[in-house]
């Protein structure tokens, strides 16, 4: 596979310039918390900016390519090399995470979690940048799986420090359960290594000479992987952390871990364990999306019995990553693309649910949903915003949600390489459901705490006319002038941090070419190479 | 033996960029929802110059689309002459037939997105369908706003309310032209959204965000078949429209010429059609899912009528209407096979006409009279009558839509915006005039009165629903006629004759809204949504803190003064009635099929224009084809198999099916593409007028009589009627509970999935699947503790503290290896590895 | 007669010693003398410079092995007939061994002094422990193997009760010298009855005739013998119950340096002996350390998580550190993956190294403040300790193997290496493996999360301040894991020796 490797150094770059901010900001003592949330911004501010340029840089002509592509001696002992490179697969997750940690780290400016100390904070933040970015461009196992479990540390700590009650216990189990899936995760990539021969960790090496490798190993192997990424998308029965890890994160925690985390298992199986293991996934397959729609409904079932706002939404992460892995799951180009898009979209809007369950949190110090009621009338634009995401959320055509979802469902009508088509139709109509599902989910949840009058216990505390002339009730007209704790409608940072989130789901809703052209030749191009290996 | 001539057709400006309607609405919306407030007249001026804009541009494209039509007769004249001047003469000539090219559709489009290298457009393909629908929906959707600045006018959420119907119409506006299946799915999926802005509007009442919540969420269930079915007709059609016309399984087009082509496969069209049509079956309200559609009348009364006449529930006719060749083959509609859409479409007619019966609130009967024409239309689609069919989507908006301006009329200035009949209405006739002329004009062009709208199209619904064969169908259609006028007049009776009752007689209306409510309870019972009159209601009261407690305020017009008892309405809501009301009785004259046989063909204009030719396409000269140009095919099959022309269709009895061939009965020649079937068009019989006539007169004359005498008279024998008859008591309850399908849904399906079923999985999740994960953690530790505590301690607790109680004892130090446990352990070093030894050399030596 | 006596002694020549060769043990030999009279004419208020000079005669005896790497890279420098080799497998041990002295030394400083023990006996001591460890690293005879095994231990059994007022230390030391005369006299037993069967001390001697295909009984019985007696120096399954009791007694510091040294000393001697003298003897040894290494590392672990005392989860986690460091040897005889499971032990030795002490130093450095060894009292720490608590953070995931710290490659290379054999036990014993990293990851971040999220048990915040010493010990040892796990090139050369066998043929 040939390879662009002109101005290669911007990814590097990019993806160690957070530690050089981290690096600074430990020798400035914590008290200067402003000066550490400064630093925090700029540096991933610079980050973006050269995402940016790498954005501009970028060859759309050919992004089936390997661009920017670096291949430096790491670890010659073992064959591992430091490779890196982006393609159009990789491109959007690999900005998008930049664009993600940068708006965070605004949002937090003042919305500090409780625990304080923003140097840790901010530095952690640096860090799991460093992670997450590293693990898009890695295109070598040794160095995926390094960059895969850097981001493990940060993001159990800040659950674990900046957390809610339970934190020390969904900290915990988030981290062992990642740990259990990359151990074996490790094991598998050992076993492909010496399976291919042992000459090599590198991506393209693999690709080429995995299809080689024996029917059951491969299907062995595969497990192993499976087990490592399924954990962290998370796919059904390996979901259970993620309610927790979610109810229990600061928002910031939850936005990151939804927007990007998430995506790194099913980018592990877009970008390795299928392309490396052609009969495997061929003989998974079916696993993948049976679990997968058993996530979508399973998901929705559970988001159906929550009281609790952020865990509903944490829930709802569960139906809609099982959308991307049934579209992964048919090993068709409009599968794989829907996936990849679905990615994008599912951290966009989702990470905005969680802002705005922050935000609501922040407001109202309580998430059940029971409790809240007419959030349109106290905090209209909040409402508004909310209501906006959720639509987003259940797929409406004309927003991001809808690429990811529409085109999976399309796609698991005729799978590829002999797959079941009987299955996958069954499939097919049950995610289709699922979309009734999400629909009936996310309207209730919004007709219960955005719609009615405010409930009396917060009805004291009227953003009243902040909706522009919005008439209200006696009650709380009447209290409108004893407002000790008003509840405050969307400040402008929150508008900073937002914005960015609204536009993007907005935009590649309304064009969704923007990635589309982008992925599309990458995927075909896979797609392909899995056609010459598999009957 | 094809000869095929490429023949310019006229084109232009307004055609080719029809896209205009669709995207001026929603930056109209942009544009309200960031700037509305600031504006002078909050938002108002933008929706309507926006609309305004909209319906320039589609007018525009209805009258270059005759031209564009009109262009192809004479160039296709100018085809024979050149033709002949090549010595050969043309078959059709001898036959003194005129050719009847197909007219392309204009399709300007750009790339939306790609997948598997395929890329896949969005813009518009304008035919004479969409123009005229286009106009329809721009026109209807302008009058209604006009309405609207009068009647909405002080609500606390004006601004949203104007941003949020003029998205409305730019839904439908857009999926009207669409050009391919996901853009019908975008404009479908707008359309839903902004219903439930809009039936929500006044959503502090939680009666209403319910009402938004069901009418979205039953749409949703639809739309499980709409994607389902577009995957279906993808991959059954991707291939070939790939291969014949460089197309994609999306593109329309290409999707009409696939289920024509005679290669589709059969499953594909049957599962593909009946997936679409449950679609459209959530959102024209077609039994069983029409519930929604009278809760929905929640919202606001403009929104009511937008919804009800020429968007949303239209929506799903359209698409029948729309990919025709689909539902056509799937269900062989050509060869008078009784298809699905005929039975649902009959079903509703009658159903939707008796619940009209015992609904009180006046905005209820117009919507089951939607829901029963919708019907109609469906009956139409589903049993070959394309063309009445389409034609009544047109007229209906016309009538619908003035009838429900005028109950919206009514309640503004007559009833202090209560909408039930029997407690706040009666003997307004006198005192809105203008409103009550409408409305008797409208119901007679409802009921299909001769020379109203809507006898021009029903009419001949029912009629092409004989001729092509299902006679029983037919009666059901005349059935429902006459249920249509009685229901009406009951309608009309309550409201306008009679003695004035409650709030038309000036009376205050909050104790009327008391009983109301438990009038309701106790008919209806707990489980339906509070109906709009307390939504309204509510609302008042809430004006009523911004006007200082004027119990006269209202969300209407401000001006308090006239607050004294009914009157008639203010301009700004009689014009667009008027208007309306005016096609209401001269909208029939688009098509005056009866009549075509006395003035010839060209009276009929959407037939003409309207409707697509049946004539097949080379398929090269189709792909050379840009969007001004067409292609004759000269060829003697394309002529016999005109539809109109060729004899077996004339008389319309079944037998004429088997004979008929040509588009939609036989596959097209190799090389060339149908677009669109070849329906036959009834030949209007006089009986069979006076017969559908006659039944509406028995109707009306039933229902008056009833009317005088139950309402008016309060006759003995027909009071109390229902309590005293079993029978009849069983019949009203089932009515009035709507058939029980609400509690079905709502109490059975969804609270079943709402409560039980999530709270199981719930359990699940957390019992099962992650009590393990954490029973696995737990486990370790505790195995930790046993091994710990059994092996480990055991075995040397006892020498650490002899060891070490003895160690501090001075010169005693030697003291534990005499105590057993140290030589215990001692040999437990010594015995483990002999015991290894002794294992390994049985196991190697040897 | 006496000329008699002569005359039998003339046939006798004394070997010819290669002086820069031994270089390394001279130098300790010589510092252990200066310090003990040192010792003697020093003042109390002047011994604080004993542990100075203990630490500049280490730095000393390192300069050689530096040399004998850059000079002698030639062929392998083996003396008293290949009794006793110094090739590149031996130097990296020696500079390990003196590292980890180092370290150690800069560790026990403030201990002792604040202690107030025996200071000078104490370094005198520990040198010669390290002087034997040194020789192990070139011990190629059993004689010698076993000397020099002996020098290592036996002033460790004083180590070990050195606080000797507290009964803890005196368990410690009287269970640690009581195993350890077990293990020795297994082993011994072993030794004779391998001497028995072969007629020869040398080890490769040994090898040539255990790999003459059959092999007989006692030959087994032998070969279980010695690896057994190995297997309680390096506390593996079920040779380990003395280790927790004997740490958590022991000065901190002095435990540092068995959970380090002393291990790794008992490593070298089993990695020379199964690649030396047992290359014949694979299908005893490989089943026999397979079922060690799964056990070490699972009740290692199982048992390390439910301890409440920092010292003893530290005690059993690096015994199930011992594990992942056997599960290599378990596939030496395979030739696939000969090569790659000496390269893993070695790099996990020297990763090894550098984490436990680092988490040893930690360990010291915090209960200086609080005079508490239990997990409970870290709490807070990263509210009044940041630096510290980093660090800690740094050490412990090195330890639970995370990358990109050290830790991540030491096991990674392990797993390698065993996968590098690719037989069904080899996929098993990885999958265990697997397994065990995350109840590894259990109970270390158990630490850290009482690390980060507790508060300080008793309020207490006031800041600590480690001495300076001990700063330079944890500077040493998170340098070099971070280091490690980001260039492990750096170690993995080191650890690439295939050449070990070859060292002999000359």
């Amino acid at each position: 596979m040939e390879t662009l490797t002109d101005q290669n150094w911007l990814l590097s770059v990019g993806t160690f310039l957070p530690l050089v901010g981290a690096l600074v900001m430990m020798f400035i003592p914590r008290g200067e918390e402003a000066t550490h949330k400064l630093i925090g911004i700029v540096t991933a501010g610079a980050t973006l900016a050269i995402g940016i340029v790498t954005l501009f840089a970028f060859d759309y002509g050919q992004s089936e390519k390997l661009q920017f592509f670096v291949d430096a001696e790491w670890i010659p002992v073992i064959n591992s090399n430091y490779t890196i490179g982006l393609d159009g697969i990789s491109l959007p997750l690999y900005i998008l995470s930049m664009a993600v940690t940068f708006l965070v780290m605004i949002y937090t400016w003042d919305n500090m979690p409780d625990a304080g100390n923003p140097k840790a904070f901010y530095m952690l933040m640096l860090v799991l940048q460093t992670g997450m970015a590293g693990t898009f461009i890695a295109q070598d196992l040794i160095l995926f799986f390094v960059f895969f479990e850097v981001v493990l540390l940060p993001m159990y700590f800040m659950i674990g420090v900046w957390g809610g009650e339970q934190r020390k216990y969904a900290s915990l189990k988030f981290f062992l359960y990642t740990m259990f899936g990359s151990a074996f995760m490790l094991v598998a990539f050992l076993a492909l290594f010496f399976q291919t021969g042992g000459d090599s960790f590198g991506f393209a090496h693999l690709v080429e000479m995995g299809a080689g490798i024996d029917k059951n190993v491969q299907i062995w192997i595969f497990a192993g992987m499976f087990l490592g990424f399924a954990v962290k998308v998370p796919m059904f029965p390996f979901h259970t952390w993620l309610p927790d890890a979610h109810t229990q994160a600061p928002t910031q925690g939850s936005v990151i871990l939804a927007a990007i985390l998430l995506k790194l298992g099913t980018y592990g199986f877009v970008r390795i364990a299928i392309p490396m293991l052609p009969e495997g996934a061929l003989a998974w397959a079916p696993a993948i999306g049976i679990l997968a729609v058993i996530g979508i409904i399973y998901g929705s079932l559970g988001c159906l019995a929550q009281t609790d706002m952020k865990r509903l939404i944490a829930f709802s992460s569960v139906a809609h990553m099982g959308f991307v892995m049934l579209g992964i799951s048919t090993l068709t180009t409009f599968g794989i693309n829907a996936a990849l898009f679905g990615m994008v979209a599912h951290g966009l809007i989702t990470g905005m649910l969680f802002f705005v369950a922050g935000s609501v949190k922040h407001r109202y110090h309580t998430l059940e949903i029971s409790r809240l009621s007419g959030m349109l009338i106290q905090a209209p634009r909040l409402g508004w915003i909310m209501g906006f995401a959720a639509m987003a959320s259940l797929g409406l055509p004309g927003l991001a949600g809808f690429w990811g979802e529409f085109p999976a469902i399309l796609a698991a009508y005729s799978p590829g390489f002999g797959l079941s088509t009987a299955l996958f139709r069954t499939l097919m109509v049950i995610a289709a459901i699922g979309t009734v599902l999400a629909a009936g989910y996310l309207l209730w949840l919004y007709q219960r705490t955005a719609f009615g009058e405010p409930s009396e216990e917060f009805s004291g505390h009227g953003g009243t006319h902040a909706g522009g002339g919005v008439a209200h009730s006696l009650s709380s007209a009447a209290n409108d002038h004893d407002d000790h704790d008003e509840i405050t409608d969307v400040t402008p940072i929150e508008w900073i941090a937002w914005t960015p989130f609204l536009v993007a789901i907005v935009v590649f809703g309304v064009y969704p070419q923007l990635l589309f052209k982008v992925m599309d030749p990458a995927v075909t191009e896979m797609v392909n190479r899995l056609g010459e290996t598999l009957p | 033996m094809l000869a095929a001539e490429a023949l310019e057709l006229s084109s232009g400006w307004f055609l080719e960029n029809a896209w205009l309607t669709g995207l001026l609405p929603v930056i109209g919306f942009a544009v309200i929802l960031f700037f509305g407030k600031k504006l002078p007249m909050k938002g108002a001026e933008v929706a309507l110059a926006s609309m305004t804009a909209t319906l320039v541009v589609a007018v525009g494209a209805c009258i270059e689309w005759m031209q564009r039509t009109n262009s192809a007769e004479t160039h296709s004249e100018e085809a024979v002459g050149l033709v002949q001047a090549f010595g050969r003469s043309l078959p059709s000539a001898a036959e003194g037939a005129e050719a009847e090219p197909f007219i392309e559709p204009v399709v300007t489009t750009w790339v939306w997105w790609q997948n598997s290298g395929l890329e896949f457009g969005i813009g518009s393909s304008i035919d004479g369908l969409a123009a005229v629908i286009l106009a329809l929906v721009a026109f209807i959707a302008l009058l209604v706003m006009v309405f609207s600045v009068d009647y909405v006018r002080d609500d606390r959420r004006y601004t949203h309310f104007f941003a949020a119907i003029t998205l409305f119409a730019g839904g439908m506006l857009i999926m009207v032209m669409a050009e391919n299946m996901v853009q019908i799915i975008l404009g479908w999926e707008i359309m839903g959204l902004t219903s439930f802005m809009l039936i929500g509007h006044w959503w502090e009442e939680e009666a209403n965000s319910r009402a938004a919540l069901k009418a979205f969420f039953t749409v949703r269930v639809g739309d499980v078949g709409l994607l389902v079915g577009t995957a279906i007709i993808f991959f059954g059609s991707n291939q070939w429209a790939v291969d014949n016309l460089d197309s994609n399984g999306f593109n329309i087009a290409a999707i009409q010429a696939w289920a024509l082509s005679g290669e589709a496969n059969t499953q594909f069209l049957l599962w593909g059609a009946v997936a679409l049509f449950i679609a459209c079956i959530g959102k024209s309200g077609q039994f069983p899912l029409h519930t929604w559609l009278p809760d929905a009348m929640a919202g606001p009364t403009p929104v009511s009528s937008l919804l009800h006449s020429s968007t949303m529930v239209v929506a799903g006719v359209f698409l029948v209407a729309r990919i025709y060749p689909v539902f056509w083959e799937g269900f062989n509609i050509g060869t008078g096979g009784l298809s699905f859409i005929a039975i649902i479409g009959a079903i509703t007619i009658v159903i939707a006409a008796l619940l009209a019966f015992v609904q009180d609130d006046i905005k209820k009967v117009l919507a089951y009279s939607t829901v029963s024409q919708l019907g109609y239309m469906m009956l139409g689609l589903g049993t070959g009558a394309w063309l009445p069919a389409v034609f009544h989507i047109i007229t209906h908006a016309f009538f619908k839509c003035a009838l429900f301006l005028c109950a919206g009329s009514v309640s503004h200035s007559g009833s202090h915006h209560s909408f039930d009949m029997k407690k706040d209405m009666g003997g307004l006739r006198k005192k809105m005039p203008v409103t009550f002329a409408a409305w008797c004009v409208s119901t007679l062009a409802l009921t299909g009165v001769f020379p109203f709208a809507g006898f021009w199209s029903k009419d001949e619904i029912i009629d092409n629903v004989g001729a092509n064969g299902y006679t029983f169908l037919m009666w059901v259609g005349l059935f429902g006629a006459a249920l249509t006028a009685m229901y009406m007049t009951r309608a009309t009776y309550l409201t306008f004759f009679g003695e004035p009752r409650g709030a038309a007689a000036g009376h205050g209306h909050d104790d009327v809204h008391a009983e109301e409510h438990e009038m309701e309870h106790i008919t209806v019972g707990a489980s339906e949504p509070r109906s709009l009159s307390a939504a309204a209601n509510a609302h008042v009261d809430d004006h009523v803190d911004d006007h200082g407690g004027d119990h006269g305020g209202d969300h209407g017009d401000g001006h308090h003064d006239e607050h004294a008892g009914p009157h008639e309405s203010g301009p700004l809501i009689l014009v667009p009635i008027v208007i309306l009301a005016f096609f209401a009785v001269f909208a029939g004259f688009l098509n005056p099929t009866p009549l075509a046989s006395r003035f010839g063909e060209g009276v009929e204009l959407i037939k003409k224009y309207v409707e697509p030719r049946a004539t097949p396409v080379v398929t090269e000269e189709y792909l050379a084809s840009g969007p001004g140009e067409s292609i004759v095919l000269v060829d003697g099959v394309a002529y016999t198999s005109a539809p109109s022309l060729s004899p077996s269709a004339e008389g319309g009895e079944e037998g004429g099916h088997s004979k008929k061939s040509g588009c939609g009965f036989d596959a097209p020649e190799a090389g060339t593409v149908c677009f669109f079937p070849g329906v036959s068009h009834a030949e209007p019989k006089f009986a069979k007028i006076l017969l559908s006539l006659g039944i509406v007169a028995i109707g009306y004359a039933l229902a008056i009589g009833f009317c005088v005498l139950f309402y008016g008279r309060r006759d003995k024998r027909l009071v109390g009627l229902t309590e005293r008859n079993k029978a009849l008591r069983g019949g009203f309850l089932f009515l009035k509970n709507k058939y029980y399908l609400d509690h079905l849904y709502e109490n059975v399906i969804v609270h079943a999935v709402a409560h039980p079923i999530a709270k199981a999985a719930y359990w699940v999740n957390q019992k099962v699947i992650d009590a393990t994960v954490n029973e696995v953690g737990v486990g370790t530790r505790k195995t930790g503790e046993w091994v710990y505590d059994n092996i480990d301690q055991k075995i040397v607790d006892g020498a650490v503290n002899g060891s070490g109680w003895a160690a501090s004892e001075a010169g005693h130090a030697m003291q534990p290896t005499q105590s057993g446990k140290i030589s215990q352990y001692g040999a437990l070093l010594f015995g483990a590895a002999t015991v290894g030894a002794i294992v390994l050399v049985l196991v190697t030596v040897s | 007669m006496l000329a008699t006596f002569l005359a039998q002694a003339g046939d006798w020549v004394s070997p010819t010693i290669d002086w820069h060769a031994v270089a390394p043990e001279l130098v300790l030999a010589i510092g252990i003398n200066l310090i003990l009279a040192l010792d003697l004419q020093l003042a109390e208020t002047k011994k604080w410079m004993i542990s100075t000079i203990t630490g500049f005669v280490l730095l000393a005896a390192f300069v050689p092995v530096v040399t004998l790497a850059v000079v002698g890279d030639d062929a392998a420098r083996s003396l008293f007939d290949g009794r006793y080799v110094i090739d590149d497998y031996a130097l990296v041990l020696k500079g390990l061994f003196l590292l980890a002295a180092y370290v150690v030394v800069l560790m026990s400083q403030t201990e002792l002094e604040e202690g107030g023990y025996y200071q000078g006996e104490f370094y005198v001591l520990l040198l010669c422990s390290v002087l034997g460890m040194v020789m192990m690293a070139s011990a190629r005879d059993l004689v010698s193997i076993f000397v020099a095994l002996e020098l290592l231990s036996i002033p460790g059994y004083m180590m070990a009760a050195w606080n000797k007022r507290n009964p803890k230390g005196n368990e410690a030391g009287v269970k640690y010298y009581l195993m350890g005369v077990f293990a020795s006299a297994v082993l011994l037993y072993g030794m004779s009855l391998l001497f028995g069967v072969t007629g020869s001390t040398l080890l490769t001697d040994i090898g040539a005739s255990l790999s003459d295909g059959n092999l007989i009984g006692l030959e087994v019985v032998a070969v279980v013998f010695v690896i057994c007696g190995f297997a309680f120096k390096i506390s593996a399954v079920p040779f380990h119950q003395w280790a927790p009791d004997t740490y958590e007694g022991a000065p901190t510091p002095v435990t540092a340096f068995f959970s380090v040294a002393a291990k790794s000393a008992g490593f070298v001697a089993l990695m020379t002996l199964i690649f030396i003298a047992f290359p014949g003897a694979d299908e005893v040894y490989e089943p026999l350390v397979w079922a060690m290494a799964a056990l070490t590392m699972t009740i290692g672990n199982v048992l390390a998580l439910r301890q409440t005392n920092i010292v003893r989860m530290l005690a059993y986690s690096s015994i199930s550190q011992g594990g992942f460091m056997l599960m290599p040897l378990a596939f030496a005889g395979n030739p696939d993956a000969t090569g790659s499971a000496m390269n893993a032990v070695m790099v996990y030795l020297l990763v090894y190294a550098f984490m436990n002490l680092g988490a040893f130093a930690v360990v010291i450095a915090v209960s200086r403040k609080t005079h508490s060894g239990e997990i409970s009292s870290f709490g807070g720490l990263f509210g009044y300790a940041p630096g510290l608590a980093v660090a800690m953070t740094i050490l412990f995931a090195s330890l639970a193997g995370i990358p990109p710290l050290g830790g991540w490659f030491a096991k990674f290379n392990a797993f390698k290496a065993v996968l590098d054999a690719g037989t069904t036990a080899a996929y098993v014993l990885a999958a265990i493996a697997a397994v065990n990293t995350v109840i590894a990851a259990a109970y270390y971040m158990r630490v850290l999360r009482v690390v980060w999220m507790d508060d300080a048990p008793d309020g207490d915040t006031s800041p600590v301040n480690p001495p300076a010493p001990v700063v330079a010990a944890l500077a040493i040892t998170v340098a070099g894991t971070i280091v490690v796990g980001v260039l492990p090139n750096v170690v993995a050369r080191v650890g690439a020796l295939d050449a070990l066998t070859g060292a002999f043929s000359g």
